[in-house]
Order: structure tokens, then C-alpha cells, then sequence
């Protein structure tokens, strides 16, 4: 058991290290995309989204879990605070969205030069992303919009303007600035950076803790049913009370608040408390 | 693509470095600069999820007015409320249109710039709020409602780090651009330069990455010799480190003032 785990007994620094490093790469090169400007060919939207190749790289070679959060964190300081676009909340939406898919991408890659088993990973992250966060902006659209199938078209066009721009990042974005790179990258810097660091390269042999595996698969999935259920709630809600006054109007903006509350929280809860457990076994062991 | 030439001639990377640094210490006077962090914390706490489940234009209309007052007072460059608003508005027209194609009609109008109005209360909140503390300000902050210190921490490595990163990358890829060959033509719609100049983006990130690494232990080593870690997290510490943190009178007038507008909006 022990040997298994040898890996990821990384001291309190070299996790430090890793988040340092993911933080800075990740959040310059979203400084850089923020310059490039997009094209746009109708629907057609040719952007560069993100560079995701670096954290997905940084994921695959160090610890996923401290990669990840600094990326995440490292957009948001030198992505949006840095340049004055802090979106405050959403920004909280992004983060969890952006850390999940990462940390899932990292996890499944067991052997870092193979690049068939990279390359899934790499799509796989990108995909997870993409995914839950067009399901948060169709949402946005459902909950700020009263009466929502009232209104004739709306519903429709914002399934598929969010559906069209799901594949057109994954389609574009994610293969070029993701599943390219990640190929290229990876099998290089196997080796070669791990040093830098003052650690070992990790060992193609070990394989991820079980409860590692299941742990941010379940939460993604509870992520998407919690989505679900607060769209169909909100349906049948907004079916009964059609006008908006008085009492029952006030009431259901709680309910409804707190619903959104208790989402986040529970999901910010379960994200600590797993941290927590990790690091504590990983002190035990 | 003439435009993006005149753009990137005009984007030097001094000018980068200047524009950041104004973003971030150009108004420490404003009014809203002066309260307390968790002041601010608390405001944005309600304007920016509040105004999701209202449905009521009345308030909206309200409380877009309040916002654009402290907008106005916070003095948001106008470059950030330019592109606020481009976006706000492109998102909507395109939406429009596409419901339109899907068989709706004009009255589809009245829901989408609802919906426009109650994304610009909440943008223009977060905004106000953000643009008016400097970086140590929303640490402190950060660090007073329990945030870990970590990412205080990064907040202030990523405002020390990132001019030299910006201008590593930029003599990387410089020396790219030395050492290679551009493209004879530029191909149809630019392709050709465009797959160029992507590409060596990418590849860029290569001797990046291995020098940042180094950099990132050499910071990480220097911070353990100072005890930072012990520090992160330790009460004591950070009770020290707050200390000049105080609820004033302005905090407490602005805070009922804001409930008074917004029981004022409820109730009309």
C-alpha cells in the first residue's frame, strides 16, 4: 500500500510549487487569449477560448488536484481581476466547473507517454468544461427570464445558440489549443520537469487511489442532476404561481434563493471536506 | 485583419504593463474605495444575486439606476463599461435573431432586454465593487472572511509576477520568430500567418514552462525560510496582519442607505 501511494506524498511545499506554477502559467496565457480577437463567420465563432493545453499538461504531470485549483485560481487573478472584468459569482460557477474537468482529465491518464490514452484525457477535460458551464448559461437564461415558455422562440434559440457553442469550442478550441498541444507537450516534459521541481516523475505503474477516481466523477454528476433538478423545479414552479404579487411572489424568491444557496454550498462543503481527507491520508500514509 | 495589424502595432508590451497597473491602484479615492472590504462583500452579496428572481421592471429600472450612480462614482475606466456593453447587447441581438428564425415574434423584445437589464445590475455591481479596491484591499478582505491564505497570497504574487512573465514570453517568442521562417504568403484570409504565428504561441509555452518551474521553487523555497506556511493560516498572524481593518461611520451609512433605496424600490 505504501509503495503505491509513494507518489503522492508530496510535502506541504512541492504541492506549493505545483499550484504556483499552474497558477502563473495558466493565468498568463489567458492574459495572452484575452488580446488575440476572435473571428466570427455567422454563427460561426472562431476563437480562442482558453489555452487549455497547460493546465491539462500540468494535470497529467504533477499532483491533478493542486494543478487544477491553481488554474482556476490563476485565471481568475490574472484573467479577470487583473484586467478589471471580475465577475464576482460566476466567477465561483467557473472555478468549480474549470478545477472538475481538469482534475477528471489529470485522473485518467495512468501512463504519460502514451499519447491515445492523452489524448482521450485531454478531449475528456475540455468536454466536461464545456458542458457544465453552457448548462449554467442555459440556466441563467431559464431563471432571469419569467415565464420562459410563454414566450415563443426564446427557449429554443438559447438550446441551440448554447448547443452550437458547445461544439464549436470543443470542435475548435479543444482540438487545437488543447488535444494538440497536450499530444505534443506531455511525452516531452515527462521527465524532464518533474526534477525542476525537486520531485520524482511519477511512476507509470501507479495507478489512482479508488476513492480519488470516483470522487470528482460523482460530484460532476452531482453537479449535473442538482442542475437538472433546480431547471425542472423552476418549471413547475413558475407553472403554478403565473402572476407575480404579493405574498407568494416573495415566498418563492426565497425558495428559490435558497435552493441556488444551498448548491453551492453543499458542493463547496464536499470539495473541502475531500481535500481535508486527502491530505489527512496522506499524512497517515 | 488590417484592423488586428494596427491594434497589435499600437499593444506594446510596456503599454500592457501600464494599462494593468491603472486597473489596479488608478482609483484608490473614490468613494467606494474608502469603505471597509466587507462592506463592499456585503453589497455585492445582494446585488449580485438578488436581481435573478425578480420580475419586476419597476425595481429593475431602480436598481440600475442605483447601480450606474455608483458606477459613475467608482470611475470605471470607460474602456471596461465599452466592452460591458458590447457584450451585453451582442448577446441579446444574436439571441433575438435566433428566436426570431425559430418562429417568435417582436413580443419576444420585452423578455430579452428584461433579461439584458438584470445581467447590467449585476455586472455593473461587481464592477463598482471590484474596480474600487486595490489588490491588498480585497486580500486583506479575502483573508478576513476566512478565505485560506494561500490565495491572498497568489493575488499579490500575480500582480508582482506578471510583468516579468509577460516579458519572458515576449522574448521567447521573439527569439521564435528569429530563428524561424515566416511564411512567404499570406494565404487566403491570412491563414498561412495565422497557423504561424498560433503555432509559435503553443510552442512558446515550452521553454515557459520549464523556467517558470524553476522560478516557482526558488519563490516556494524562499517562503519556507520565512515561515510563510506557518503563517497562511495561523489566528495570531492573522489577527496581526488585520488589525487596521474597521466598520466606519461612512460603511454604516452606506450600508442602510442601500437597504433604504432598495425597501423604497419594493414597496412603490
Amino acid at each position: 500500500m505504501v509503495k503505491i501511494r509513494e507518489r503522492y506524498k508530496l510535502t506541504q511545499a512541492q504541492k506549493m510549487m505545483v499550484f504556483i506554477l499552474s497558477m502563473s502559467l495558466y493565468g498568463l496565457s489567458n492574459m495572452i487569449t484575452e488580446l488575440i480577437p476572435e473571428a466570427r463567420l455567422g454563427p460561426l465563432e472562431f476563437s480562442v477560448e482558453y489555452f487549455a493545453f497547460i493546465p491539462l499538461t500540468l494535470c497529467i504531470l504533477f499532483h491533478p488536484l493542486y494543478a487544477a485549483i491553481g488554474a482556476s485560481l490563476g485565471e481568475i487573478i490574472f484573467g479577470e481581476l487583473m484586467l478589471g472584468q471580475f465577475g464576482g459569482f460566476g466567477e465561483l460557477e467557473k472555478f468549480i466547473a474549470f478545477s472538475l474537468a481538469m482534475y477528471v482529465a489529470g485522473t485518467f491518464v495512468r501512463d504519460p507517454k502514451n499519447k491515445r490514452q492523452v489524448g482521450i484525457a485531454a478531449m475528456l477535460g475540455v468536454i466536461i468544461h464545456q458542458a457544465i458551464s453552457s448548462m449554467v448559461d442555459i440556466l441563467k437564461v431559464w431563471v432571469g427570464v419569467e415565464e420562459l415558455e410563454a414566450v415563443p422562440g426564446l427557449a429554443e434559440s438559447v438550446v441551440v445558440i448554447e448547443g452550437f457553442a458547445f461544439l464549436n469550442d470543443v470542435l475548435f478550441s479543444g482540438i487545437l489549443f488543447a488535444l494538440l498541444p497536450t499530444m505534443y507537450l506531455v511525452p516531452r516534459l515527462y521527465g524532464k520537469i518533474e526534477p525542476l521541481l525537486g520531485m520524482k516523475p511519477r511512476n507509470t505503474k501507479d495507478r489512482y487511489h479508488l476513492g480519488e477516481i470516483i470522487g470528482p466523477r460523482l460530484v460532476v454528476l452531482g453537479i449535473f442532476l442538482a442542475g437538472f433538478a433546480f431547471l425542472f423545479e423552476f418549471l413547475s414552479e413558475s407553472g403554478f404561481n403565473v402572476e407575480w404579487e404579493a405574498e407568494v411572489g416573495d415566498i418563492f424568491i426565497w425558495i428559490s434563493m435558497g435552493v441556488a444557496f444551498c448548491i453551492a454550498l453543499i458542493t463547496v462543503i464536499f470539495m473541502n471536506k475531500r481535500k481535508q481527507t486527502l491530505k489527512e491520508e496522506k499524512r497517515i500514509s | 485583419m488590417e484592423f488586428t495589424r494596427k491594434f497589435t502595432d499600437k499593444l506594446s508590451v510596456e503599454q500592457v504593463k501600464i494599462e494593468l497597473l491603472n486597473t489596479a491602484y488608478g482609483n484608490g479615492h473614490t468613494f467606494l474605495a474608502q469603505l471597509d472590504p466587507r462592506t463592499l462583500f456585503i453589497w455585492y452579496t445582494f446585488f449580485g444575486i438578488v436581481p435573478w428572481f425578480i420580475h419586476q421592471e419597476s425595481i429593475l429600472i431602480g436598481m440600475f439606476i442605483f447601480m450606474v450612480i455608483t458606477t459613475i462614482t467608482a470611475k470605471v475606466s470607460p474602456l471596461i463599461i465599452f466592452i460591458l456593453c458590447l457584450g451585453l447587447l451582442g448577446q441579446g441581438g444574436y439571441m433575438l435573431i435566433v428566436a426570431m428564425f425559430f418562429g417568435g415574434d417582436w413580443s419576444i423584445l420585452l423578455p430579452l432586454l428584461v433579461l439584458t437589464l438584470k445581467l447590467s445590475v449585476i455586472s455593473l455591481a461587481s464592477i463598482s465593487v471590484f474596480c474600487s479596491m486595490t489588490p491588498e484591499k480585497l486580500s486583506n478582505g479575502l483573508l478576513k472572511i476566512g478565505v485560506p491564505g494561500q490565495v491572498s497570497f497568489s493575488i499579490a504574487y500575480g500582480y508582482r509576477m506578471l510583468p516579468t512573465l509577460i516579458e519572458e514570453y515576449h522574448h521567447v517568442f521573439q527569439s521564435f520568430r528569429l530563428r524561424g521562417k515566416a511564411p512567404n504568403k499570406h494565404g487566403f484570409l491570412y491563414i498561412r500567418s495565422i497557423i504561424y504565428f498560433g503555432k509559435i504561441a503553443v510552442l512558446s509555452f515550452y521553454p515557459l514552462l520549464l523556467s517558470t518551474s524553476k522560478r516557482a521553487r526558488t519563490t516556494v523555497e524562499a517562503l519556507e525560510t520565512k515561515g510563510s506556511f506557518y503563517g497562511f493560516n495561523h489566528p495570531q498572524v492573522k489577527k496581526l496582519k488585520l488589525i487596521d481593518m474597521k466598520f466606519g461611520r461612512k460603511d454604516i451609512y452606506f450600508l442602510i442607505g442601500s437597504c433604504f433605496y432598495v425597501i423604497l424600490l419594493f414597496t412603490i
